[in-house]
């Protein structure tokens, strides 16, 4: 039998991708049926026996939705037991299967980028001073939304790009612009995986360091607002029965974790200003700002109610952005900045993911922008942390005083420590106060269709927010 | 006094030494240690306070208990100005605790069982009553003149700290009977030896090779870093300072092979390994050291609940010589002190610490475990764990196996020093002296007084924490990962959760020894899921009760624990212990 081209195969299992893709976490178009799949470009990596196909296929879901998607297939004559549940499809006598589950296969992937090869126009690349082991198998990371990635032995953690889209991963550009300028901060990236579509650059793959013994910003600031809910509502204290106490005074105190995270997100903004360059903002970028604040209120005050009492205040308080005097600064951000995109390593706080908002076009996402916001998402972090943990019959009021005690405790600590490594962001406070808001409201919205019970959670805080400062 | 003017010192060869231990040069490594005060432990000649008979007749107990090795505070004659740490005589025993014999008979007893031990040896200073010091201060021209350091001025070696701010002013004191500054780093009534004068160094390996000659296995050296002094240095770990520990741990390996030095340089990790010496030779200087600050961060892992105090101090943990040891312990009969601080970590621990009250407060003073744990059951269960598993040979504090309490009300030190609870009987069965003559009251208080805890009362029940300490012990006992094996931390996404891998391949016959241990620093339940990859295929057994645990796949190995709950497992690859 001839074997099929890497072309022909993917064409001859497009039916079974048809099949398949809805069920894949990573893929973005759920909800609408796929009409088909037709390849972009498939290239063979390696071998013949098991064989690693590279696939980027573009997926009909009508006029408007017709995305592209990267694909790494295997194909044996003999599909192992263990690899059963990746199966995709038969061909000929040959099972395809999707390769992330194959450590043989993966390794190919390394070893490309160890070599700096280029495979018909797909560049593997190692980072200057990278060193790559090969030998190290893979396994993939669980619980993604968007992206695959898998984590080699203990080292280093490639991250596949799984909807593709035109232009450069900026999660890409700024790693390796804060490398060249020595960023503690980050995971060191090691290498990527390049390439074009219709001319344009786009980015398969990003290979960074493993932070084998970190943990999520997220999961330690819910563990202290755990123990101090613990501490304050079930424990009968001095001053009586579940008085509330002071968060300084609690063992999961997060303050000075908070504090160190201040310094980190500070100093990635400087690194990122060193590198990239920071400048005074357009004439007109805060009249366009506040209008895309503006026009983000109105389409949430149609679809949700609950929100209407708060307009008048939060119009107030995004058109005071109009009249601030004195230049305010724009540079390369985060852009994403929440609890859950920063890690705790061994050696301090490391940030992740710098893709950008996921929703935005490219150009939004790459856009100079006040690194404000991302001090704003991160403040919205800590209120969402607070309100995070499930707890049974227990006195509304007086959790609500325990959590705005905890948010606002490790809030301060995070701009104390900002302001150790940059201009102390409270000094800004109405753009600040904008940025918060602007993030409750687009919390108001999704709350409102995703999680109802939660939405209090940012309606508070817009209530907070809008009286705090009048 | 000798014709030539020198004090005619005891001998070795005037005493009948001990039996020898028996023979692993490496025992350090995989001991318990167990310190033990003298006079807390038991009163033989009922004068209300501890002595070295009674101390020998608690022997069997230390031996069931799964006891190594011994650590006994200095019990030399001394004016007792510094808890025993001011020697008058290097050569003779605390009239209260007994004789040399006493001591001879002690290591003797204690070697029959297998138990070894060590003492403290003072050789930065000596108490101002030490014939030495009095001759040296009576006849500068004497053989003595030159054993300490003198000086016209007190304004040398300006760039020493002080390091009893409280109590002392300077580093040099008057002493008007020669009419000159003499130097002391700790109080003004513990004169420096002078180690530039080269019989002072012959002098104290005299000392040594005195008790060495006896019997005893080794020495916890005090006060290390300050023996040298040099203009325009702090006098701190000097180079030859080191010089002078390589000497003698020469002496040691050459003459007494197997005893060992274990030095206390209260200092930070990276600066401590220096006095483990040449790393190419294995080590060279002393064969152990504490690990202070990692006993803190113990404590501070659990309150915060949080691995990360635990891991960062680990993480910054320098690689040791082959041959060499960490110490590690929770408590001692020391308060803690927070001098080992450097300066990129004063930072961290400010945050940590100072601005915490509790942390300062519970930490920094006297306090016994079991106090400091609110008397929990499973706090007290996951330190001992902690303690008994993480890299280091782990020293118990007498009294803290059975959870005893302190007295916060008895000044200085004194709270953690009391009577050990053997009995519900009178004076806890410490001594049979008038309780108006116990050296400090034994603790009376309705939960930690010697009513409710004590060994006779523990021994007899299963489930107290002294029998669960002893099956722990025995169980670290049974696997050299514990004491011999490399120490890697398993990293998972639940912050709460302590993992890590201690692991000793095995040489000729004997099997590779793979221990996991999971510690949750929480007081709730948690999940984990560690990444156990490399173990793929093995199975963990767990080490209390042998359970089988489902075997290692390719994913992620889920564990739920309960609240300060923790696991020891063996990874394990046969068949070996299922049914057929």
């Amino acid at each position: 039998m001839i074997t099929p081209s890497a072309t022909e195969l993917l064409a001859e299992i497009a039916d079974s991708l048809t099949a398949m893709l809805p069920e894949q976490r990573w893929f973005a178009g759920k909800g609408r049926p796929v009409r088909g799949v037709s390849p972009v470009r498939a290239t063979d990596l390696a071998g013949a026996d098991p064989r690693l196909v590279h696939a980027v296929i573009e997926v009909d879901q009508g006029e408007q939705h017709r995305d592209r998607y990267q694909l790494l297939l295997g194909v044996r004559s003999d599909l192992p037991d263990n690899l059963g549940h990746a199966w995709v499809s038969a061909c000929g006598d040959q099972a395809v299967y999707q390769a992330i589950y194959d450590p043989d296969l993966t390794a190919v992937l390394l070893e490309l980028m160890a070599q700096g090869k280029d495979l018909d126009g797909l560049r593997f690349l190692a980072e200057p001073g990278a060193t790559l082991d090969p030998k190290q198998r893979s396994r993939p990371v669980g619980a993604e939304q968007s992206n695959t990635s898998l984590v080699y032995g203990q080292a280093c953690i490639l991250k596949l790009f799984r909807k593709i889209t035109a232009g450069r991963s900026p999660d890409l550009e700024l790693h390796r612009a804060l490398a060249a300028v020595g960023c503690q901060y980050i995971a060191t990236p090691l290498g990527g995986i390049e390439g074009e579509l219709d001319s344009t650059p786009v980015t398969y793959g990003m290979l960074t360091k493993y932070l084998r013994n970190a943990a999520e910003g997220w999961a330690m600031a819910t563990a202290s607002m755990r123990d101090l809910l613990a501490e304050s509502l079930f424990t009968e204290g001095a001053s009586g029965p579940g008085g509330p106490i002071d968060p300084a005074e609690a063992g999961g105190d997060f303050a000075s974790e908070a504090h160190r995270l201040g310094q980190a997100v500070a100093s990635v903004h400087a690194d990122l200003a060193t590198a990239l360059g920071s400048s005074p903002a357009p004439p007109g970028y805060l009249d366009a700002l506040v209008d895309g604040m503006h026009g983000r209120l109105d389409s949430v005050l149609r679809q949700v109610p609950e929100l209407a009492p708060h307009e008048d205040a939060l119009r107030a308080a995004f058109d005071a952005v109009r009249d601030l005097e004195g230049p305010v600064l724009v540079q390369r951000i985060h852009g994403d900045l929440h609890l859950g995109q920063v890690l705790r390593s061994v050696t301090g706080w490391v940030l992740i993911d710098f893709e950008g908002e996921p929703m935005a076009p490219l150009d939004a996402r790459t856009a100079p922008a006040s690194p404000l916001r991302d001090v704003a998402g991160m403040l919205r972090s800590f209120d969402y942390a607070a309100n995070y943990a499930p707890l049974g019959d227990v006195d509304p009021e007086q959790r609500a005083a325990v959590t705005l005690a905890w948010t606002t405790r490790n809030q301060d600590a995070f701009c104390d420590g900002y302001a150790q490594a940059a201009p102390d962001p409270r000094k800004q406070t109405v753009l600040l106060r904008a940025f918060e808001l602007d993030k409750a409201v687009y919390e108001v919205n999704y709350e409102y269709h995703n999680r109802p019970p939660w939405l209090p959670i940012p309606l508070g805080a817009i209530t907070r927010l809008t009286t705090a400062h009048p | 006094m000798s014709p030539d003017g020198y004090l005619v010192e005891p001998q070795a060869d005037d005493f009948e030494p001990a039996t020898a231990a028996p023979t692993d040069p490496y025992w350090y490594k995989r001991a318990v240690f167990y310190e033990v005060l003298v006079r807390a432990f038991h009163d033989h000649d009922r004068n209300g306070a501890g002595d070295l008979i009674g101390l020998t007749h608690k022997l069997d107990y230390l031996e069931w208990l799964g006891i190594d090795c011994l650590w006994l505070p200095p019990f030399y004659d001394s004016p007792l100005r510094d808890g025993g740490y001011d020697i008058s005589d290097f050569r003779a025993v605390l009239p209260e605790f007994g004789t040399v014999e006493d001591f001879v008979v002690l290591l003797d007893e204690a070697h029959k069982r297998g138990i070894r031990v060590i003492t403290d040896l003072v050789m930065n200073h000596t108490s101002d009553q030490h014939p030495w010091f009095q001759e040296s201060r009576r006849d500068p021209e004497g053989p003595y003149g030159d054993f300490y350091v003198w000086s016209d001025k007190d304004t040398v070696y300006p760039d020493a700290r002080v390091i009893f701010v409280d109590t002392e002013t300077s580093n040099w004191t008057y002493d008007p009977v020669r009419g000159q500054f003499y130097w002391h780093r700790f109080f003004s009534h513990q004169p420096d030896l002078n180690y530039d004068n080269p019989e002072v160094g012959e002098a104290m390996l005299g000392v040594l090779r005195f008790w060495l000659d006896l019997g005893i296995d080794g020495f916890r050296l005090d006060a290390v870093p300050y023996l040298f002094e040099e203009e325009g240095t702090n006098c701190e770990n000097l180079p030859r300072t080191h010089e002078f520990l390589k000497r003698c741990r020469k002496v040691v390996d050459c003459e007494y092979p197997g005893r060992v030095l274990l030095a206390e340089a209260n200092q930070w990790p990276t600066d401590v390994v220096e006095y483990f010496g040449d790393p190419a030779a294995g080590g060279d200087e002393a064969h152990m050291a504490f690990h202070f600050p990692l006993m803190p961060r113990i404590f501070m892992a659990v309150r915060r609940e949080s691995r990360f105090p635990i891991s960062e101090i680990l993480a910054q943990t320098p690689p040791i010589p082959r041959n060499a040891q960490w110490g590690i312990f929770l408590r001692n009969h020391d308060e803690l002190t927070l001098e080992m601080v450097t300066d990129e970590e004063r930072d961290y621990m400010y945050s940590e610490y100072v601005k915490d009250p509790r942390m300062r407060a519970n930490i920094g003073i006297r306090r016994r475990l079991a106090p400091l744990l609110d008397n929990d059951r499973n706090q007290l269960e996951l330190f001992t764990a902690l303690l008994l598993s993480l890299p280091g040979s782990p020293v118990l504090y007498y009294g803290d196996e059975i959870g005893m309490g302190d007295n916060i009300w008895l000044g200085d030190r004194d709270s953690v020093r009391t009577p050990m609870q053997w009995t519900p009987d009178r004076n806890a069965g410490f001594s049979g002296c008038d309780p108006g003559r116990i050296y400090l009251p034994v603790i009376m208080d309705p939960v930690y007084g010697y009513q409710a805890v004590n060994v006779e009362a523990q021994s007899a029940s299963t489930q107290s924490l002294l029998n669960w300490t002893r099956r722990m012990i025995q169980v670290r006992r049974e696997h050299p990962a514990f004491g011999l094996g490399d120490f890697t931390e398993l990293g998972s996404s639940n912050p709460t959760v302590l993992a890590y891998r201690r692991s000793h391949l095995g040489e000729g016959d004997t099997s590779d020894d793979i221990v996991l241990c999971v510690n949750n620093l929480s007081r709730f339940p948690q999940p984990v899921e560690l990444d156990l990859g490399e173990h793929e295929g093995g199975v963990p057994v767990e080490l209390t009760g042998g359970v089988r645990f489902p075997p290692i796949g390719e994913l992620p190995y889920l564990l739920t624990l309960p609240g300060h709950g923790f696991y020891w497992f063996q990874i394990v690859f046969s068949d070996a212990g299922r049914e057929p």
